[in-house]
């Protein structure tokens, strides 16, 4: 590890560079607390709450696909989700143990794996506005427009689902500790800052395109309305 | 008795096993497809029921109606719960072998729920919406007290 200053940042070792925004670490930060909150609900026989909860849930879901396409550079699902050629180039260096370059932002195995969290999530959020639960006596917001066999079937598959987004947050914490504890990489304070510090200054790192206010008022508001019209079975 | 005898009897007995057997199991599955479509009836009801029960403007008519085909059903169910058909025949079903290990208190949760879904059908006879409420909400509190003890959980 070298120690040679740089031009932005003399006499400190490294290069502090800009790389979650705020609004992707808010929904990050969201997403654990409702997840832990509905699960804790659902556990504990409080369904009103899990279904206000998973609503929420719905809400930010929606807010990171819009922030995907309209806000800042590294939350952009169009420049991180990678071809498979860029995943399988990427998922050699970490086999063989070589020196990546400084991952600003997604690599091209996390970018899937944001992908399939999200995908999943939203799956799971899906089927569970349908659920009928076995007594016929709970119910998701939009169970009303289905059969009671049909409820049952999506209480099914929100079971299903739960389970494989367990696997996924399993493999993503652990995937954390691997860089943490392999690469010397930690990711988890840049997740709470949105600053990561490079080791090196490698090249001329620009700081990421920042999403605009208008950009993150259209999202935030639209995200809002589709999940509470849901939450009222878009009885509104 | 020849040889040919004894194998035609080994033959005709393992077939007849076999057939009796299977027939048993079908029957057995029988009871459990009958039992689980009461159940899904009730549920579908139940279902009805609490929509209307949630709605701005419930339809009292579904309501009465809903209440009244639980009631209907509620006092047969334990008579769709003959002993051996339940989780150790190894068949497709929930019903765990405590139903029948402690019977009189899987009888006594059945009589609850005859009970209150007897209760619910008169109270929405009568069409006081806040009354129909409070009494589906008891249904239903003896819906899960029963199932957390004698039905075994998917999801």
């Amino acid at each position: 590890m070298t120690d040679g200053p740089t031009p932005r940042q003399p006499g400190r070792r490294g290069l502090i560079v800009k790389v979650w925004d705020a609004p992707t670490r808010w929904v990050h930060g969201l997403i654990i607390v409702l997840i832990a909150l509905a699960w804790w609900t659902e556990s504990h026989d409080q369904m009103d709450w899990h279904i206000r909860i998973g609503c929420a849930l719905l809400g930010v879901v929606l807010f990171r696909l819009a922030w995907g396409v309209l806000g800042g550079a590294n939350a952009r699902f169009a420049n991180f989700v990678r071809s498979p050629r860029a995943v399988l180039r990427y998922a050699i260096k970490l086999a063989t143990g070589a020196k990546a370059e400084a991952d600003l932002g997604h690599n091209p195995m996390g970018g899937w794996s944001v992908v399939a969290l999200l995908g999943v999530m939203a799956a799971e959020i899906g089927f569970g506005l349908f659920c009928v639960d076995v007594d016929g006596l709970e119910s998701g917001p939009l169970a009303d427009r289905v059969s009671f066999h049909a409820g049952r079937a999506a209480a099914h598959w929100h079971t299903v689902l739960f389970n494989i987004l367990l696997a996924l947050i399993a493999l993503h914490l652990c995937a954390i500790a691997f860089y943490g504890l392999v690469r010397r990489d930690n990711l988890i304070g840049p997740m709470l800052t949105g600053r990561k510090r490079l080791a090196t200054a490698e090249g001329d790192m620009q700081p990421p395109l920042r999403g605009s206010a208008v950009a993150l008022s259209i999202s935030a508001v639209a995200a809002a309305g589709l999940a509470v019209w849901a939450a009222y079975g878009f009885k509104l | 008795m020849g040889r040919g005898w004894r194998s035609a009897i080994f033959t005709a007995t393992a077939v007849a096993v076999v057939v009796a057997a299977s027939a048993a199991t079908a029957d057995v599955l029988g009871v459990i497809q009958a039992r689980q479509g009461h159940f899904k009836e009730i549920g579908k009801a139940a279902k009805a029921l609490s929509e209307q029960l949630k709605s701005p403007t419930p339809a009292l008519p579904v309501v009465q109606a809903s209440a009244k085909q639980i009631d209907a059903l509620a006092p047969q169910l334990l008579t769709w719960f003959p002993a051996g058909s339940g989780l150790p025949t190894g068949l497709k079903t929930q019903a765990k072998a405590e139903i029948w290990t402690k019977l009189d208190e899987f009888k006594r949760d059945a009589a609850a729920f005859a009970d209150a879904a007897h209760k619910l059908d008169l109270v929405a006879a009568g069409g006081d919406f806040s009354a129909i409420r409070a009494q589906a909400q008891v249904m239903g509190q003896t819906c899960k007290t029963c199932h957390e003890a004698f039905r075994q959980r998917d999801d």
